[in-house]
């Protein structure tokens, strides 16, 4: 062998080791930068799938779903989910738009489900719910008196559904808007992320 | 006469106004006790809603620098679930429940500031010496690697040039 071919040899032998030596630093320098910060917000069935949600709900009867958040945001986020339900004529959440400008249901919360998700962590929740309500059928409407969510009794005695003659349904809607805390402002901010269920109050079972 | 009825009014007057301080002095006590409760439920949910805050920060300090929270969540969403219950409570009116619940939520964070503390220094301890020996010595060694081929090719040649072979 020449003295040339040596030197290249040597080159690429010193070359592959250096290379070897230096992989741990550039496998932690050369990342490229998350550039997108959202979070996740989902409702699943029984069987953790988008299928076979609740719909048709018998008076006190156990329903269950799951409730799931994904937090990529970057930082450890605290999280308010407001359980909230509406019929069809009061107001509903936006969900179009930029995030920035959607803004949450005016009715209030019967409740509120704390998540602290670290990041790129996710959150999940068992719910098991029943409502109670009565039918007053000369007004063709229905009459809620509770909502029992995962052992907490929620009073739902203003809540009512009237009937659609339309679709033939007592409507309804069991909706979950997302709440992010502000560590700046010390104020919770609506998220512009909601999801919820649609049911009908079966009035065959009343 | 006049001075006779005169003083049997003011007579009549003094007995009503006792019974009048004494069936307010009783009726009022339930009012007051009810009173102190309600505002004890709800500074303990201030405190315990405050705790929560100071929590989060230190837990999420942890979490930046790199800590595994797992633990530390689980328990600070249990103490929010409490003061979510709380909340619940004081909103229906019953303060002994939100009382409860409020002075629970902050039993579950009792010593939670310091472990996020502990686990956030350990956190910084380990990224320091991951950088240290994954960076700085990876650089370190490849520098090495790099100079030492030169040394040991400057070598060589020397002994090529002598001997007419490098093996």
């Amino acid at each position: 062998m020449s003295l040339g071919e040596y030197r290249v040899l040597f080159l690429v032998v010193t070359g592959i080791l250096a290379l070897v030596v230096a992989s741990p630093a550039l496998s932690r320098l050369l990342v490229y930068p998350r550039t997108e910060f959202f979070t996740e917000l989902w409702i699943l069935d029984v069987s953790h799938r988008a299928e076979n949600y609740p719909f048709n709900i018998t008076c006190n009867q156990n329903y269950s779903v799951f409730l799931g958040i994904g937090n990529r945001l970057g930082y450890c986020a605290y999280y308010v989910v407001q359980v909230k339900f509406r019929n069809q004529s009061q107001p509903a959440p936006t969900s179009f738009g930029p995030i920035e400008t959607r803004v949450a249901s005016s009715l209030p919360s019967l409740f509120n489900i704390t998540a602290f998700v670290a990041d790129e962590a996710v959150w999940e929740l068992p719910l098991q719910f029943s409502f109670d309500y009565v039918w007053d059928e000369g007004r063709s409407k229905v009459d809620f008196l509770g909502l029992r969510l995962n052992d907490v009794w929620l009073n739902m005695t203003d809540y009512t559904v009237s009937w659609d003659p339309d679709k033939r349904e007592f409507r309804g809607f069991l909706f979950f808007e997302l709440w992010l805390y502000n560590a700046s402002s010390n104020v919770f901010q609506y998220h512009g992320r909601f999801v919820g269920l649609r049911l009908n109050m079966t009035a065959k079972t009343l | 006469m006049v001075r006779k009825m005169l003083m049997r009014n003011i007579r009549c007057w003094l007995v009503f106004l006792v019974a009048l301080v004494l069936t307010f002095s009783v009726a009022d006590t339930p009012f007051c006790a009810f009173a102190v409760d309600e505002a004890d439920a709800g500074s303990a949910i201030a405190v315990a809603e405050g705790r929560i805050v100071v929590s989060y920060r230190a837990v999420s300090g942890a979490d930046e620098a790199g800590a595994n929270t797992s633990a530390l969540l689980a328990v600070l969403n249990e103490a929010g679930l409490l003061l979510s219950r709380a909340n619940l409570a004081y909103k229906m009116g019953d303060f002994d429940s939100a009382l409860d619940s409020a002075n629970q939520s902050q039993e579950r964070l009792n010593g939670f500031v310091a472990q996020a503390v502990v686990l956030r220094e350990a956190a910084l301890q380990q990224r320091y010496w991951d950088f240290m020996v994954y960076v700085v010595g990876s650089i370190v060694g490849t520098v090495v690697v790099v100079c030492g081929g030169f040394v040991v090719w400057f070598f060589l040649k020397i002994r090529y040039e002598k001997t007419g072979r490098v093996v």
